[in-house]
């Protein structure tokens, strides 16, 4: 290929050249074809080739539609500028214009040529100065540009040189023969045309030939555009107007101008070429400032060729520049001014300092282009100044040319080309239509080669800057440049080893919102559903709430209590109102009192109920064994004395209540031996219930010995004693145990009791001054009579109140009347008052009077006698109060009233007269209320008295034996039946129905001595019992129960006794 | 970016984990400023453009506050108005999935339906 290249660049070039040739000469001949054709050319774009070729014109069309698809814009202004062209060539240069055109095409391409000398530029000068000097700024700032330019002229011109040297133009033809010897007229363009199809046809490789030569010529057209276009760009001032130029030339004017300076040029050229011939070897270095760029053929070859296809592009930039200038005028001036200014700016950063100057040239330009395609005229015309130089020149064609340069030379090529000059035309048109087609290709392309041409540009430019301008400002932008391509460059690489790093993916689609369709309904309710309904609330009755707890709520208060209840509180709380407390607590005490008092009795009873059950079966027993020994006896029962405060003790006295006769005192007189218990020297009286044997109910202490001792007349609740000192005591047995020293003695508790109340000491003046012989309690009074209720009349007294008396007889014949008072309330503190009283007790005695008994009976009647009585015994009629009989130690009974009464008998003597010392050791009157009476003596005798005789009843004087009556008691329950005991322990029992003489039973208890001896019984019709209690000298207490013959009374005793009594009187 | 680039190659092509892409903060971020934007707002064809505009910068401006350092975040709101029509959107990334994410939310009030997808791109 780098043949063919060769060629057509050759042919190329040499067409140029004999273009140039052969305008010397040639104008004339085709000026008028030209015309057409520029004609045609002005509104097609090479209507000649349509005219002369259809083939070609269809081609040409075809490559037209291409261009105008690709690069309308192009097009466009080319037929304004073709409008414009007519309209120039109408005022008369079509001729020129037609030539103009030609040499317009030529010398746009010379032009780069024709601006590289400066011998040129100065030619140029020699016609326009002005024109020159911008020329020489061109040049100037585009040395480089040039530089390339040159190197392509050089080239040709080596070419040219060589081709000159070696034959001229003969060489030219020879190498273009073809095409030389084708395109002499247009016949044999088209012939040549021809060819070139046929060529085609032929070979690929002509066929390549073709593209190739079509494409250097498209090449060569480009960079004709872009030389203008760099003049315009680059080389600002110069460059504008020369954008004026190539618009003007394009649109016409411009053409003609170019033409003419082109025809300049090509003289120049031819001039400067032989210049150049003979300088070639002396001054190239100038040209090239250094660059060996002529050095070798081939190397230009290939250089000029990668700056063809640089500037392909900077062509097709430059061709949407130029329309865009063209089209500017039209447009608007300042935007084209501005396009200029972008487009500068873009390309060129130091055009900036050159802008002043070319601003300057604008704003002399701008009135002529601010007013539009008319100004663009008027613009223009300042060129046709010029131009009509030129025209002139045109008119004169060669004479112009020889006016202006006067080149000898050149006119002799042009002669020379002259002939050739159609043929060189049809080349050209040839070249011109091929570079159309290839550029209406192009523009598709454009796009992606815009980048090229840019950089290359921007490659270019810093050093056409470095050349032209101050070297700093191209050093800044150099490395400005040189920075940003290596970056580029480095960012490239990055992104193409990290591109292999990272995997990039079609990520799954996401489905960012999918809202379905509402149906009319939804919406319609959702737009309008609530429009009529208001929503409101109302609350009522708000307080109507119920609360419920399931629970019930605990009840709480304080409360205290204590036992024993103190002060009759025995609880109480704080918050309990007063009334509450009080009437609970005095409930409390009530209850406790009650309560107390109730056990205290109960207790008793229970006692005694179970003493008895055991008791009966004892004596049951004791009686079965014992009914040996004694006759008497229907069964015994034995007190348990056995008691360690009770043993050795004699018993001195055994006595029985007249009221409750179960009741029994037995009188323990203190013992000579010691014992365990302290209490050797003390009396102690033991107050029994014979129901109940196993233990005393009642234990009564005295610190002397008791003599005598007696119940209170009604219940047994009062013991009284009389005591070897004369004083007389009182024990209530009604005080509560607590009140009294409880002693411990093994494993039983026993409640001593000391006297209630004691005249020792305290009545001492009133009371007695010896020994108390014998106490007994006066009877409630009863005025007259014997009655048989009296008892239960006193022992209802009794309960009523306590209000008896109680007589005292000491040895020396004093009878004391003491009365008993019961004090309502008891002190436990004691009394000032009351000496004698216990603490706590609340019985006491007053001295009532004192009678004398014995005084007047020894007086009266012996009183030698009466010296020696004494007072031994003392007895109350059981009827009659007021009448009391006392034993004396005579023998005598005594006789005495109270009140002064006077009884008939003043005495009770024995059946013997005289007086002989024997004393009356018992005195017992009958209980079943007859008058009379026994009287027991120390000599063993019995007498049966009768109240009214002075004479006994009877006398029995011999059933002891001699032996002194300790006891005579008459039996409870029959009347004619008593006992005597006498002192050998013998126990008579008389009974006066069966026997009046002799006793009818004699019994000796043998065990023991027998020291005291009391009759007991009870005279209810029911449960008819009676019998004898013996105390024996070591302190055993016996009670006999008398067989059923002594206790069952017989109707016949009453009698007996009543006719006994008669028989005394 | 670039003139670490230039200093020393840096071949990171993950981000750290710190300044990884977290959807869930993002999203939060972007539900804030709708709701407090939009709330209350009424579909005016005339304004929406200008809104949706102003959204999108919003949410652009406060997440580059919160330090995804070396992505580039992409915000797009669109706002529609609700008339009972059915919508459907959808987005497709071709882009490397273990580094970019996105983020998204939705808001609807009784005019306005708006939907908001911000993306992150790692940048190298």
């Amino acid at each position: 290929m780098p043949t063919d290249k060769k060629i057509t660049k050759e042919d190329t070039w040499k067409s140029d050249d004999l273009r140039r040739h052969i305008r010397g000469g040639g104008h004339d001949e085709d000026s008028s074809r030209r015309r057409d054709d520029e004609r045609r050319h002005r509104t097609g774009e090479s209507v000649e080739r349509r005219h002369r070729d259809p083939e070609r014109e269809a081609r040409r069309e075809r490559e037209k539609n291409r261009e105008r698809d690709g690069t309308r814009e192009r097009t466009k202004p080319r037929d304004t500028d073709k409008d414009r062209h007519q309209d120039r060539r109408k005022d008369g240069s079509r001729d020129r214009m037609g030539e103009k055109e030609e040499r317009d095409k030529e010398r746009s391409r010379e032009q780069e040529r024709v601006i590289k000398g400066t011998e040129n530029v100065k030619y140029r000068n020699g016609d326009r100065d002005s024109r020159d000097k911008i020329h020489d700024r061109e040049e100037k700032e585009n040395r480089e540009r040039v530089k390339a330019r040159e190197r392509d002229t050089e080239r040709t011109r080596e070419r040219e040189r060589d081709e000159l040297r070696k034959s001229d133009r003969d060489k030219e033809k020879e190498k273009n023969k073809e095409r030389e010897t084708g395109e002499r007229d247009r016949e044999r363009r088209s012939d040549r045309d021809r060819k070139i199809n046929e060529e085609r046809v032929e070979g690929g490789r002509d066929r390549d030939r073709e593209h190739d030569r079509e494409k250097r010529d498209r090449h060569k057209e480009r960079e004709y555009l872009k030389e203008s276009e760099r003049y315009k760009d680059r080389s600002q001032k110069d460059k504008e107007r020369k954008e004026r130029h190539t618009d003007k030339e394009h649109s016409g004017q411009k053409e003609d101008r170019e033409y003419r300076e082109q025809h300049r040029k090509k003289k120049e050229e031819s001039e400067r070429r032989h210049k150049e011939r003979e300088q070639h070897d002396t001054g190239e270095s100038r040209r090239h400032d250094g660059e060996s760029r002529e050095v070798e053929r081939e190397r230009v070859h290939r250089e000029r060729k990668g700056s063809d296809r640089e500037r392909e592009g900077k062509r097709d930039k430059h061709r949407e520049r130029k329309h865009r200038e063209e089209a500017g005028p039209e447009r608007d001036p300042t935007e084209r001014t501005s396009t200029k200014k972008s487009s500068s700016s873009d390309l060129r950063v130091h055009k900036n300092k050159t802008e002043p100057v070319k601003t300057k040239v604008e704003i002399a330009e701008a009135p002529a282009e601010d007013h539009g395609y008319g100004e663009a005229q008027d613009y223009e015309e300042d060129f046709e100044d010029y131009e009509e130089d030129f025209e002139d020149v045109d008119d004169c064609e060669g004479e112009d040319e020889k006016q202006t340069h006067s080149h000898e030379e050149r006119e002799e090529r042009e002669e020379i080309s002259s002939k050739r000059r159609e043929e060189i035309e049809a080349i050209q048109r040839a070249m011109d239509e091929e570079n159309e087609r290839v550029g209406s290709a192009q523009p598709r392309l454009s796009t992606e080669e815009d980048d090229r041409p840019k950089r290359s540009r921007d490659s270019e430019t810093p050093q056409d800057k470095v050349s032209q301008h101050g070297r700093f400002m191209d050093f800044v932008a150099a490395k400005h440049r040189e920075v940003s391509k290596k970056v580029a460059s480095k960012q490239k690489k990055r992104s193409t080893e990290l591109l292999r790093l990272i995997d990039l993916d079609y990520s799954i689609t996401f489905s960012l919102l999918d809202l379905p369709p509402v149906n009319e309904y939804d919406m319609y309710i959702k737009n309008f559903g609530t429009a009529n309904t208001k929503q409101a609330y109302v609350q009522c009755n708000e307080d109507n709430t119920d609360r419920d707890i399931q629970t019930e709520e605990i009840e709480m208060s304080e409360k205290w209590t204590q036992h024993p209840a103190e002060r009759n509180v025995g609880c109480g709380g704080p918050k309990l109102s007063h009334e509450a407390s009080d009437e609970s607590v005095t409930k409390l005490s009530v209850d406790s009192q009650r309560l107390a008092t109730f056990l205290r009795s109960a207790s008793q009873v229970v006692a005694v109920l179970l003493e008895e059950g055991m008791a009966e079966k004892q004596s049951l027993k004791k009686l079965r064994t014992q009914a040996d020994t004694l006759s008497f006896s229907d069964g015994c029962l034995q007190l348990n004395t056995k008691l360690p405060f009770l043993c050795g003790r004699q018993i001195s006295l055994v006595q029985f209540s007249q009221v409750q006769r179960q009741t029994m005192l037995s009188v323990h007189s203190p013992s000579a031996k010691p014992s365990a218990v302290r209490l050797d020297s003390k009396t102690i009286i033991c107050i029994w219930n014979i129901w109940e044997p196993s233990r005393p109910q009642k234990i009564l202490v005295y610190e002397s010995e008791v003599h005598c001792c007696c119940f209170s007349p009604g219940k047994a609740t009062l013991v009284f004693a009389g005591t070897s000192v004369g004083s007389v005591v009182l024990w209530d047995l009604r005080e509560h145990a607590s009140a009294h020293y409880t002693l411990r003695i093994g494993e039983n508790d026993w409640t001593l009791r000391h006297p209630t109340f004691s005249t020792d000491a305290v009545l001492a003046a009133s009371g007695h001054m010896s020994s108390v012989s014998s106490v007994e309690a006066v009877p409630a009074t009863v005025a007259e009579g014997l009655m048989p209720e009296l008892p239960l009349l006193a022992s209802d007294e009794e309960s009523s109140g306590l209000s008896f008396q109680l007589a005292s007889l000491d040895g020396n014949g004093f009878l004391n009347l003491w009365v008993v008072l019961e004090l309502p309330k008891a002190n436990e503190a004691g009394s000032h008052t009351d000496l004698g009283l216990r603490p706590g007790g609340k019985v006491k005695l007053l001295h009532s009077s004192t009678v004398l008994t014995t005084s007047d009976r020894s007086s009266t009647r012996d009183a030698k006698k009466t010296t020696l009585l004494q007072t031994l015994l003392l007895k109350f009629l059981p009827s009659d109060s007021n009448h009391f009989f006392i034993g004396t130690n005579m023998g005598l009974v005594n006789h005495g009233t109270s009140h002064g009464l006077k009884a008939p008998p003043k005495f009770y003597r024995p059946q013997v007269v005289g007086f002989r010392p024997v004393d009356v050791t018992s005195i017992n009157f009958s209980p079943f209320g007859e008058p009379i009476f026994l009287v027991g003596c120390g000599d063993g005798s019995v007498r049966l008295h009768t109240v009214l005789s002075e004479q006994p009843l009877m006398e029995w004087t011999s059933s002891t034996a001699g032996q002194p009556v300790v006891s005579v008691q008459w039996a409870q329950t029959r009347p004619t039946v008593f006992c005597v005991l006498d002192a050998a322990s013998y126990l008579h029992i008389w009974d006066l129905l069966e026997k009046d003489f002799e006793p009818v039973i004699t019994e000796k208890i043998d065990a023991d001595m027998v020291t005291a001896m009391a009759v007991f019984g009870d005279p209810a019709k029911q449960n008819t019992y009676s019998g004898i209690s013996l105390a024996t000298q070591s302190g055993k207490i016996e009670m006999q129960y008398f067989s059923k013959r002594f206790t069952v009374p017989e109707s016949a005793d009453l009698e007996k006794l009543q006719i006994m009594m008669q028989e005394a009187f | 970016m670039e003139r670490a680039d230039t200093g020393g190659n840096t071949y990171l092509i993950r981000p750290s984990y710190h300044h990884k892409f977290k959807a869930a903060v993002v999203k939060e971020c972007i539900r804030d400023i709708l709701r407090e934007q939009l709330s209350g707002v009424q579909y005016d064809p005339d304004e929406v453009g200008v809104l949706s505009r102003s959204l999108a910068d919003c949410i652009k401006d406060k997440l580059k506050d919160v330090g995804f350092d070396r992505y580039k975040l992409v915000v797009q709101v669109v706002i529609g108005e609700q008339r009972g029509e059915g919508v459907k959107m959808a987005a497709r990334c071709f882009w490397d999935s273990d580094t970019d994410s996105y983020a998204q939310d939705i808001f609807m009030n009784v005019s306005i339906l708006s939907s908001s997808l911000l993306r992150g791109i790692v940048i190298f």
